[in-house]
């Protein structure tokens, strides 16, 4: 008798809850009103209009039209670039993780040797992130002149605020116990780090390191267009002569280099796990 | 080996969790703590570890009072004290026979090491090691393929190679079978006779401590309950720990 009296509940608690249920409801219409209104605003924000498309269907099959067949006979001509295009985003990733590796244990709140060491590691990793590649690209042409070596320089730059962000969080995550059951063993401080933290997160930060490649490879593309050397520069050449079918070369052979780089990478990532 | 006078821990919110705790463990011998949850077992451990830093009392291990020490003194001198969780915590990516030499690294102050290389001669002594623990044929496997009981004998081998003088064990077999904790417990002994151990053991299982203790210590709310030996434990000294809790 007591048990089931207990389970009923009192018209004080049905009213509250009634009372929560709505104010829910409420909750609920207001986020949906929210998102409509923020649809609405970016689609008037970029001036969004499908009928400019169904009316442009003609200016694109021209340009189509014009790029084909592609143009091999200036295949011989685009190896070197593909290959400049490949050594920036190697140079950028390689340069990348040798800076953030440092700076990702300075990073991580769970092994960082100082509070200040801590602020300032993060400050240069958000500033180096937060800054688009594109805009790095731009200033260290400015600096070095055109070529291979300001993109690959900018993609240094703008991979150790990617990876140090990325390698700190692993850091941070993993477990702790096998680092404090070493340093209770007597082991100095460096020791523990290489012996426990190294091994622990290691695969994981060249899971990240190969996924940044990949990323890479593909930023180092779009590099070009500023004057940062590589296949980018070749396209945006072909585009302002009108060669239109140099540029359909270009765009097959920068599709194979993308679809290689992204399963060399993955068949890696894969074995490393 | 191991003697701890008047040892207490005040919290900062002024819980006390340990009150005037006096002990000691002879060499060659396995004492087991008792006690509830909350009692002040893993807290008592934790102090004479240094990983909490008790607000009176010493610490003496090997004739070095370890509450006084500070840095680099407090490395050196916490290696003849050597202990175990209830979790191996080995470093699962690493072989067996690593995570073992990785026990010695203290004894050893060059750039080798530092960068993540293994003495040489460490090798050989954690295959001995193994051997004592009987787990040599594993050696070259991986520890994340170990099982609870494997790992744990990986954590005591760990433990060897520091060539402590006392061995701290904090519920080494709670998350064991009863096979395997029985093994457990019969390596701790076997461990402390043949390598001149001081082991101070916690546990939950009073039958284990009935089998295996040279001396049982009970803990009561942070004090010292009764520190007998093993012959002259009853049944209600032990069931006395526990009354609060079944309360």
């Amino acid at each position: 008798m007591k048990h089931g009296m207990a389970q009923r509940p009192s018209p004080l608690a049905t009213a509250a809850a009634a009372g929560g249920s709505s104010v829910a409801k409420a909750m609920r219409f207001l986020l949906l009103l929210l998102g409509l209104a923020i649809v609405i605003q970016s689609t008037w924000v970029v001036h969004a209009r499908p009928q400019d498309l169904i009316t442009g269907v003609d200016g694109m099959a021209d340009i189509i039209r014009r790029a084909m067949p592609p143009d091999f006979s200036t295949l011989p001509d685009q190896i070197w670039p593909t290959l400049e295009t490949i050594d920036i985003a190697i140079f950028g990733t390689l340069a990348g993780v040798i800076m953030a590796a440092p700076l990702a244990v300075l990073a991580a709140a769970n092994v960082t040797p100082s509070r200040t060491l801590y602020y300032i590691a993060r400050g240069i990793i958000g500033f180096t992130r937060a800054v688009p590649d594109l805009v790095w690209a731009l200033l260290f042409v400015t600096a070095v002149g055109l070529g291979p070596f300001p993109g690959a320089l900018a993609l240094s730059v703008h991979s150790i605020g990617m990876l140090g962000r990325l390698f700190a969080e692993v850091i941070e995550q993993m477990d702790m116990a096998p680092v404090e059951a070493l340093a209770l063993t007597g082991a100095r401080r460096m020791q523990v780090f290489t012996h426990s933290v190294v091994p622990s997160v290691l695969p994981s930060l060249l899971g990240i390191s190969l996924y940044r490649l990949d990323e890479n490879i593909r930023s180092s593309l779009v590099l070009g267009f500023v004057g940062a050397g590589g296949i980018g520069f070749q396209l945006l050449t072909a585009m302002n002569l009108f060669q239109y079918q140099e540029v359909s070369l270009l765009l097959i052979i920068i599709f194979i280099v993308v679809i290689t780089a992204e399963r060399i990478s993955a068949i890696l990532r894969a074995r490393l796990g | 080996m191991l003697k701890v006078t008047r040892l207490s821990l005040c919290y900062p919110n002024g819980k006390q969790a340990l009150s005037d705790v006096d002990l000691d463990v002879k060499t060659g011998e396995l004492v087991i703590v008792l006690g509830g949850n909350g009692s002040g077992k893993t807290t008592l451990l934790r102090c004479i570890a240094r990983t909490l830093a008790p607000t009176a009392g010493q610490v003496w291990v090997d004739g070095t009072e370890l509450t006084r020490l500070a840095g680099e003194k407090l490395r050196r001198a916490r290696m003849a004290l050597a202990m175990i969780s209830q979790h191996a915590s080995l470093v699962r990516r690493r072989s067996v026979i690593a995570n073992v030499a990785t026990g010695a690294l203290g004894h050893y102050a060059d750039w080798w090491t530092a960068f993540g290389g293994l003495p040489a001669g460490e090798r050989t002594l954690a295959m001995d090691y193994l051997n004592e623990v009987g787990l040599v044929e594993l050696a070259a496997q991986r520890a994340s393929t170990l099982s609870g009981g494997q790992a744990q004998r990986v954590a005591i081998a760990r433990a060897l190679a520091q060539r402590p003088r006392a061995l701290l064990a904090d519920e080494p077999v709670a998350s064991l079978d009863p096979e395997a904790a029985e093994d457990i417990m019969c390596l701790l002994k076997r461990l402390a006779k043949a390598d001149n151990l001081a082991v101070l053991c916690v546990l939950h299982q009073v039958e284990l401590a009935y089998n295996h203790a040279d001396r049982v210590v009970g803990i009561r709310d942070g004090r010292i309950a009764f520190d007998l030996p093993r012959e002259d434990l009853s049944r209600d000294a032990v069931r006395g720990l526990y009354l609060s809790e079944a309360a």
